[in-house]
Order: structure tokens, then C-alpha cells, then sequence
């Protein structure tokens, strides 16, 4: 009996593990499953909005340097969202080869034409704007008008006679956009400038806590404003950063706006890690130092923040992976716009953000989960570069 | 002697800045709630433009358009949604903290133990994101309104997202149980399971429940997640677990964007609202942490 009922118990604990591992592998796998197609270079590196210009090639009169064969064999589009409709075609005017495919990314099919092949020493790299600002053909960019035509509906053997211009030509290009380029340039953004207001204040309050502070009543009032900042959910410091920074600072909401409020958030993480840092350097290292006449702020910097770096760098790290996975209070704080922020002024959405404003209001997971990807993918990175450094700390230091 | 008087000077002039920076910590903790109950009362307050308490906390229709403002339905439908995820989530919770901290062999501790971190470390976002494409997804064949957006969606999200928080904290609970209750316990011929459950958790209990409160905030305080699973209704107390529901702290994060005006405002008033749950969740986990040290 007591056997029965101890192996029921066990089985019942041994689930419970299972079920807690089973969810992460679900999750991870449902993430990695759906968003997979999307990343590739592209993703990474291009802006959320795509980009319509009319830029001016050169023409040079390149002969392409591969047989056609091979040439379908290199053209390039996205596997997993263009079905190919027709050979790459070569422009020996332009240097370039283009490809109809069938898009399909947004729910919706359309037939595209796009930049498949680019040969060497075509000049459409370098192609510009009427205004002169260098914007250049690059693969997998949709071509929708040469010389004033629009290539809907037309035959791609007909390409060359197409390009009608004799020095130039003028082609209508559309960057492709969904990307997560803005976004990643934004979080970066979010994470160095919150982290230099952050970082600082926290690790000068651990030392005052751990170094000067006598037990009383000014240490509990701090130490309860860490612990209840710690206990506030995000949405409420979003809420404040939208009466504070954003209306009654008029910072707007803003890259500014944003980070300040994470400093807030990242407060109570910097300040108890580096508490712990510099309580785990022996006392014995301070009294040596005081012994040979050095002074409290010498003992301090000289002594106790070298030997107490990595620590502190370690809880550098984890606030890195707090800001990247912030959302709440970045959306009342920061916007959702997509756009590399010109000033800390402007407003941006950072990844997760991201994340969220195209599973919710444009019902894209695929591209929401490929954003999940990256952001995973950083925070597994900063987790195993964080137990490294404390790992080697460890064993350097005793 | 210049010298050392400059010195005496310089210490103490990072003693004082030492001393500021730990204190913005406390000015931030008073500058949220004065913020946050400033914007959040003044509808109450306020002659012309106010809003009567009474009809916001005991509404239950938010139109905006209407100029009708209850958030009574929103109130039920979060403590609903964390009692729920609490039911499942803590059992789940403790029984992977007992495993991890008693059962599981080494090999098995290694794969678990970073599980429950990375489960820690994945953005909220995503939980909502698995829990729109997965859980709203197969709960729709089963609804009887066939939409997935419920409750019980809501639910189960939380429940996933409050297991890190229970685990780790329930996990440090069960190892500072004394080494000698255990021994005892298997002295007097008890088995291993009866030791974990009738020694080990009784004597980790507060700080099991210490894990318990952190995880009832977290669920309470929770956004983005919901916001896609809640389906986030205009109106109506949930009577089923079928029902679509508007947790606090969506109501505030989905209109703040365009909210202006006494609109904007009540919506800082939903925010109070939820602050002073999560005081009373902090007042009781201050007073269980302090019998603990008792």
C-alpha cells in the first residue's frame, strides 16, 4: 500500500518535470517551426517598410559571364515565399538578371519581378537617386518600371529592348521590406542608452548599500524601494513613463522616453547583483588595503571594483536580456513606429515590440515568431556568456 | 596638508553621490505612485469632468464612445484568470521544485534546471505568440463559441509563465530545510516520498508560499501575453470558461496609444486599480518572508 501510493506520488512528480520541459520544447519548437522560413539575410537586414525609388543605372554593356543554364541555377529569390514563374532573364544593358516569381509572404499572392543575378562590374550596384543619394539595385529587390514602362504583364524575353535609354536608365525600384533590420538597430539603441543610465546608478547605489550604509532606518527604506520596484509589473512603469517622461517632460514618446523608464525597471536587477558581487570580495582584501594607508574611495576603486568586475558584468548582461524582452512598457513609452529613430527623441519599436504589432494587428505569426528566433537566440547567447564569466570568475578568484 | 584636506574633500563628495544614486531608487518607487494615483484619482475627484467611483468600479461595459467607463468585469476577469492559472501553475510548480531539488539524478537536474531558466528568460510577447498560433488554435475546436480567445486560454498562458517564478523560489525553499529533518525522517524508517511531503514541504511552507504571492503578481501584472489570448471584450462579467475576457492591465495597454482627455485618464485609474493589488500581494509577501527570517 504505502509502496503504491509512494510510486503514485513519484510518478505524479516525475510528470510534473516532464510537463515543465515538454512546455519549453513546445514553445522553443512552435517559435523555431514557424519562424525558420523567414530568416535569412534579408530578414535580417531589411527595414520593416519597404522602399520605393526611381534610381538611374549606368549602361555599361556587360556580357553575362555565365551560360544561362547556370545562371538559374544561381538566380536568387526566397525559397520559401517565391515560387519562380519563369528562367532568370539577362540585361546585358543593365548587367542585371531578372526573375518573375509568385510572392506569396503576406497572405496574399502577387507575381513580382525581381532582381535575380547581378554581374560583375554591372554598375547597377551603384545606382542613384535623382537626387544624387547612392541607393543601389541589390538581389532580390522587385523591379516594377524600366524606362517608364511597367514590366506587368510583359514577357521577360523582351528585357533588352525594354531598357530604352542609351547612357542611363531609369528603373523603378521596391526594396523589399520585412525586415527586422529597424528594430534590431532600435533594441541596440535601447540597450546602450538605458544601460548607461542604468548601469551607473545601480552599481554606485550597491556600493553605497554594501560598503557605507550602516543597518538602520535609511537602509530599509532603500532596501524597500528596490524591493518594491521589483514587485511592480511593467505595464504600471509604462503608465508612469507615459505621465512622466512622455507628457509632463514632453519627451513624447521617444527612444528617450523609453530607455529612461527601462533604467527604472533595470534598477533593482543591477543594484542586488552587484550587491552580491561586491559582498563576495573577502574582507580580508579590504582590510589590506586600509592596512597600507589607503583611503575608503581608494579601497573602493582600486581594490574592491576590480576584484568584484566580473560580478558586476554579470549583472550587466542579465539587465541586457531584461531590455531585450521589455514590451509593455516600451509600448506606452517608445510607440510602435517602425523607423530607425533619427534622435532620442523619435519614437521606435524595438524586436519584441515588433513582435507584438505584427501578431496583433496585422495576424502574422510567421514573422512574429521569426522575430521570437532572433530575440531567443540572443538571450540563450547572453545566459551562456553570463555563466561563463562567473564561471571563470570562480575558479580565478578562490 | 592641502593635499589630505583635498582628499578628505573628495571622499566624501563620492560618499554623497554614492549616497544619491541609492536613493533614486527610493524617489523612482514614490514618483511612480504619485504619478500613477495622481492621473488615476483625478477623474474622482474632478467637479465637471470626473467620473463617478461608484459606476467605474462597479460597471460593467467600457465604451469609450459612450462615455461609459465600468471596469468591474475586468477586475473579476483578472482575479479569475490568476486563481485559475495559480490552481494549475503552483502543483506543477512544486512538484518540478521537488524533483529537481530531491529526485532527479545529476544528468536529469542538468536538462531541467536550465529548462526552468530559459523558460524565466523567453520575452512575454512570446508566450502570447505561442499561445495565439497554439492554445487559442486547438481551443477553438472545443469551444462552444468556436473562438479560442477565452479565459481558459488566458489561463493556461499564465499557468506556463508563473512556472519559472514557483519553481526556482519553491526550489530554494526546499533546500533550506535543515539537513537533520530530512535524516530524522528517513531514521525513523519513512520513505523518501513521505519525507518530501510530509517533512520537506511542510517545513519549506512559507517560503513555498512566498513563491505562490511572487507568482499571483506576476499573473496579475501580466500584458502582452494576454492581450493576444484574452480576446479583450467591450463588455460582460465571465460566467464560463468559455467566455472572452479584458484583464486589467490589457485595458490599459491596448487604448493608452490613441486614449486623450477623461479617457486617458480613467485608464490611469484602471492602473491604480491594479497598483493596489499588487501593494496588498507585496504586503503579504513582506509579512511571509518575515516569519520566514523569524
Amino acid at each position: 500500500m504505502r509502496k503504491l501510493k509512494d510510486n503514485l506520488l513519484k510518478s505524479l512528480i516525475y510528470l510534473s518535470a516532464f510537463i515543465t520541459v515538454g512546455i519549453l520544447v513546445w514553445i522553443l519548437g512552435y517559435v523555431f517551426s514557424n519562424g525558420i522560413g523567414l530568416i535569412n539575410w534579408n530578414f535580417i537586414s531589411n527595414e520593416y517598410n519597404e522602399k520605393t525609388s526611381y534610381v538611374e543605372v549606368k549602361i555599361t554593356n556587360t556580357p553575362l559571364s555565365i551560360n544561362q543554364e547556370s545562371l538559374n541555377e544561381k538566380a536568387f529569390y526566397n525559397q520559401k515565399v517565391d515560387k519562380p514563374l519563369s528562367d532568370a532573364i539577362y540585361s546585358e544593358k543593365l548587367g542585371i538578371a531578372v526573375m518573375e516569381v509568385e510572392h506569396s509572404l503576406r497572405g496574399k499572392k502577387e507575381n513580382q519581378f525581381i532582381v535575380a543575378y547581378i554581374e560583375n562590374g554591372s554598375e547597377a550596384g551603384e545606382a542613384l537617386d535623382k537626387s544624387g543619394k547612392k541607393i543601389g539595385i541589390n538581389l532580390g529587390d522587385v523591379i516594377t518600371k524600366i524606362d517608364g514602362e511597367a514590366l506587368e504583364g510583359k514577357d521577360l524575353k523582351d528585357l533588352n529592348a525594354i531598357v530604352s535609354g542609351s547612357n542611363e536608365s531609369l528603373v523603378k525600384i521596391t526594396k523589399p521590406g520585412y525586415g527586422v533590420l529597424t528594430n534590431i538597430v532600435t533594441t541596440l539603441y535601447m540597450i546602450i542608452l538605458s544601460l548607461s543610465i542604468a548601469a551607473p546608478i545601480g552599481i554606485l547605489a550597491a556600493i553605497y548599500l554594501v560598503e557605507y550604509a550602516k543597518p538602520g532606518k535609511l537602509v530599509n527604506v532603500i532596501r524597500f524601494a528596490t524591493e518594491s520596484l521589483s514587485g511592480i509589473p511593467s505595464i504600471i512603469f509604462g503608465l508612469f513613463g507615459m505621465a512622466f517622461f512622455v507628457v509632463f517632460l514632453k519627451f513624447n514618446l521617444s527612444l528617450l522616453s523609453g530607455a529612461l523608464t527601462i533604467s527604472i525597471i533595470l534598477l533593482p536587477v543591477i543594484i542586488r547583483s552587484t550587491e552580491e558581487a561586491l559582498k563576495s570580495v573577502p574582507d580580508a582584501y579590504r582590510e589590506a588595503s586600509y592596512g597600507l594607508g589607503a583611503t575608503k574611495l581608494q579601497t573602493i576603486s582600486k581594490i574592491i571594483i576590480p576584484s568584484a568586475i566580473p560580478g558586476i558584468l554579470v549583472a550587466v548582461i542579465l539587465s541586457i536580456g531584461r531590455i531585450v524582452g521589455e514590451s509593455a512598457a516600451l509600448l506606452l513609452t517608445a510607440g510602435t513606429v517602425a523607423k530607425i529613430p533619427e534622435s532620442l527623441f523619435a519614437s521606435g519599436s524595438t524586436l519584441t515590440v515588433q513582435a507584438y504589432y505584427v501578431a496583433k494587428e496585422e495576424a502574422n505569426i510567421q514573422m512574429a515568431c521569426a522575430i521570437g528566433i532572433v530575440v531567443i537566440v540572443l538571450i540563450i547567447v547572453l545566459n551562456i556568456l553570463a555563466k561563463l564569466i562567473s564561471k571563470i570568475f570562480n575558479k580565478a578568484n578562490y | 596638508m592641502t593635499n589630505k584636506k583635498n582628499r578628505n574633500i573628495k571622499e566624501e563628495a563620492f560618499r554623497y553621490l554614492f549616497m544619491l544614486s541609492a536613493f533614486v531608487a527610493v524617489v523612482s518607487v514614490f514618483a511612480i505612485a504619485f504619478f500613477v494615483f495622481y492621473r488615476g484619482l483625478k477623474p474622482f475627484v474632478g467637479g465637471d469632468h470626473g467620473y463617478s467611483l461608484f459606476q467605474f468600479l462597479s460597471g460593467t461595459e467600457w465604451r469609450p464612445g459612450k462615455n461609459t467607463f465600468g471596469i468591474l468585469y475586468m477586475i473579476i476577469g483578472s482575479i479569475f484568470a490568476t486563481f485559475g492559472a495559480i490552481l494549475i501553475g503552483v502543483p506543477i510548480g512544486l512538484m518540478t521544485a521537488v524533483f529537481i531539488a530531491e529526485l532527479a539524478p545529476p544528468s536529469l537536474t542538468k536538462i531541467v534546471r536550465p529548462a526552468v531558466e530559459l523558460l524565466a528568460g523567453i520575452p512575454s510577447v512570446l508566450y502570447g505568440v505561442f499561445g495565439l498560433g497554439v492554445i487559442v488554435n486547438v481551443l477553438k475546436n472545443y469551444s462552444p463559441t468556436a473562438q479560442g480567445q477565452s479565459l481558459i486560454a488566458v489561463i493556461f498562458v499564465l499557468t506556463v509563465m508563473i512556472l519559472p517564478t514557483v519553481i526556482s523560489i519553491s526550489e530554494t525553499a526546499l533546500r533550506a530545510v535543515p539537513k537533520a529533518y530530512k535524516d530524522g525522517s528517513l531514521a525513523l524508517g519513512a520513505s523518501k516520498i513521505q519525507t518530501i511531503f510530509k517533512i520537506m514541504i511542510p517545513a519549506a511552507k512559507s517560503g513555498i508560499m512566498a513563491g505562490v504571492v511572487l507568482g499571483i503578481g506576476r499573473a496579475i501584472g501580466e500584458t502582452m501575453a494576454v492581450m493576444l489570448v484574452a480576446g479583450n471584450p467591450i463588455a460582460g462579467i465571465p460566467t464560463s470558461l468559455w467566455d472572452k475576457i479584458r484583464p486589467l492591465t490589457t485595458n490599459i495597454a491596448l487604448e493608452m496609444g490613441y486614449a486623450s482627455g477623461l479617457h486617458q485618464d480613467l485608464l490611469f485609474s484602471t492602473g491604480v486599480v491594479l497598483f493596489v493589488f499588487i501593494m496588498v500581494i507585496n504586503l503579504i509577501l513582506n509579512s511571509l518572508i518575515r516569519k520566514k527570517i523569524g
